[in-house]
């Protein structure tokens, strides 16, 4: 099978190089990860002096869009609408995601934000009778493009789902198993030198190096999620995507995914689902608020926690709902 | 408290009610391996094992059914087991929800299900009719029919046992679906399909009426798949009928040896398959 030629990693590399360009986003993007108060903004408000200090009027119940069209955008999408049979999940959603950026998105159960996020890498592909609508785009090309193929498109999209799952194979494997796959290497010296960094910047590296023949499901929880990650990156993709990678885990091993988070951003444009304002304010540079299926508001994280501009997202935020 | 002496003889009363179902069932086991060991060990000589069947009222061995058991089973798993690991996988990974599974699984079941002897009908006017005699290919051919059920079923049981998680994993990692098949999903059903492959060669091996009407008996040594061949099953039937203490003495051992060995097979193929997952292979 012919499943390997596409992506090629040499060109995706270069985020190295302008690692710095990261300060450039400005915000959050310059503060150090760990100096950052915790809770910042709307989080720490009493949600009953706020809301009736502004008048409701002035916030508008309609959508907002509050993002311009981001430059150098590595998606596009542009009213995405998510069907189940007929129920519909997503409804008319536009938004762009930055490179070397975490945007996160948030709402109630039941939004539609984990359903969003399947869109990008087409894993709605393997529900029966989901149908997707709009256009999603990434190269300047639709990725549900009839003639794309889901298989190459997710080889470039990582994804870290919510329950750690690492396959039934040593360490080893595990993170082996997408260049193997894609054939990246062209040598035994090569993947190894693959599955050393891989693990070594998913931070997982000292904990495992003398035992990388022993099972993967033999890790703890916080570890197992670090080799999913680990396992993601080795196929340096462009973009990685989370699905509330953190709710099955403790706080400290939360901690030391968040900062990996910080440290993968440099390199890569991140999507995280999350059920965790305060996850939302510490990891994010931007945040998404998905209501019923709709995105109601994004912007700037610092901007959507301290200044809402609509009533839903405010109501979220400050513990009224959800 | 009148409540509490009420629920505790009832289970009491469940308890040992359902402690005497065990024993029952233990019990039968025990007694038919009891009567096995007592009888046929009593034939267990090198013999058994280097010699052919005897005429009656000489003494020989078993050396030409044991072959032909161990060649017919062999060539039934070859032909059933890949048969049926891959309509098992068909049904478990790519038609799941369609109307042809639901109409694959029902015949399935049906087949699991058919008394062995219509297939050894089935069987005989498919291949021993057309090739004019009996034949141990037609008897291999018999038993893969049998085999194949157990084993359609037993791979999709364990294949959707694997987490829809790990299959997600392996598809967003831009795995076509062949990939994620054979690469993780069967070694994470390894142990299950290798189980349900023993149990269908436990099946078969014991099976006596299909091949009565396809690969009947041989009281020779020979190799040919064409000709008639002996078999353990047949032999047994044969020898535990008739009038002649020798033969009937055949067949007890004959019994045992299949017993044991399905036994033996088990035994180590468990120890295999703990030892091989879950997957410490670099």
């Amino acid at each position: 099978m012919n499943e390997t030629q596409e992506p090629t990693p040499e060109p995706r590399r270069t985020s190295n190089g302008n690692g710095n360009g990261n300060a450039a986003h400005g915000g959050n993007g310059a503060v150090p990860h760990g100096l950052r108060p915790r809770g910042e903004g709307g989080l720490n408000l009493k949600p009953s002096g706020r809301l009736n200090a502004i008048p409701t009027e002035a916030r508008g119940t309609a959508p907002v869009d509050s993002s311009a069209p981001i430059e150098n955008a590595v998606f596009r999408c542009r009213d995405v609408n998510v069907f189940y049979g007929a129920k519909q999940a997503l409804k008319g959603v536009s938004i762009d995601v930055a490179p070397r950026q975490v945007l996160a998105m948030i709402g109630p159960s039941g939004c539609g934000k984990s359903t969003f996020l399947r869109c990008l890498n087409r894993m709605n592909d393997t529900i029966p009778g989901a149908r997707v609508t709009g256009s999603i785009v990434l190269d300047g090309r639709d990725i549900y493009d009839p003639e794309r193929d889901a298989a190459q498109l997710r080889a470039r999209i990582g994804m870290v789902f919510q329950k750690p799952n690492p396959f039934p194979k040593s360490i080893y494997d595990n993170v082996a198993y997408g260049p193997r796959i894609h054939k990246l290497t062209r040598s035994r010296a090569e993947l190894d030198d693959v599955v050393c960094s891989s693990l070594t910047r998913a931070g997982l590296w000292d904990e495992v190096k003398d035992r990388l023949g022993s099972p993967g499901t033999g890790l703890s929880g916080g570890q197992q999620q670090r080799l999913c990650i680990a396992r993601t990156i080795a196929i340096q993709p462009e973009v990685i995507l989370m699905d509330e990678p953190c709710s099955a885990l403790d706080p400290i091993a939360t901690a030391r995914i968040e900062d990996l988070i910080d440290e993968l951003r440099e390199q890569y444009a991140i999507v995280i689902v999350t059920h965790s304002m305060q996850q939302a304010a510490r990891v994010s540079q931007r945040t998404a608020y998905f209501h019923l299926g709709e995105l109601i508001e994004v912007g700037e994280t610092d901007r959507v926690f301290t200044n809402p501009r609509h009533r839903l997202t405010e109501d979220y935020i400050t513990g009224r709902f959800g | 408290m009148n409540r509490r002496a009420i629920r505790k003889a009832l289970n009491l009363l469940a308890l040992s009610l359902s402690g005497l179902a065990t024993a029952i069932g233990l019990f039968f086991l025990g007694a038919i391996l009891w009567t096995l060991i007592k009888n046929g060990v009593a034939g267990l000589s090198p013999k058994v094992f280097s010699a052919m069947t005897p005429p009656p009222g000489s003494s020989g061995g078993l050396l030409n059914a044991l072959y032909g058991s161990i060649v017919m089973t062999l060539i039934a798993i070859l032909i059933g087991g890949p048969v049926g690991m891959l309509a098992g996988t068909y049904l478990a990974e790519y038609g799941r929800t369609s109307r042809i599974s639901a109409v694959i699984r029902f015949v399935n079941d049906v087949l699991l299900s058919a008394p062995s002897i219509i297939i050894g009908l089935f069987v005989y006017e498919l291949l021993v009719v057309r090739m004019g005699h009996f034949s141990a290919i037609a008897g291999a051919v018999a038993l893969a029919i049998i085999a194949i059920p157990v084993t359609v079923r037993t791979t999709e049981d364990m294949l959707n046992l694997v987490p829809q998680g790990m299959k997600d994993a392996s598809t967003a990692m831009g795995a076509y679906h062949w990939r994620t098949i054979t690469s993780v999903v069967y070694p994470a059903a390894r142990s299950g399909i290798v189980t349900g492959l023993l149990l269908a060669i436990a099946r078969i091996s014991g099976e006596t009426a299909p091949l009565l009407f396809t690969a009947l008996n041989n009281q020779f040594w020979s190799t040919n798949l064409l000709a008639p061949m002996a078999n353990l099953p047949v032999v047994i039937f044969q020898f535990a009928l008739s009038p002649y203490p020798n033969w009937q003495q055949l067949a007890w051992t004959g019994a045992l040896i299949i017993t044991v060995s399905i036994l033996i097979l088990s035994v180590t193929a468990r120890i295999v398959v703990s030892r091989l997952s879950p997957a410490g292979r670099r």
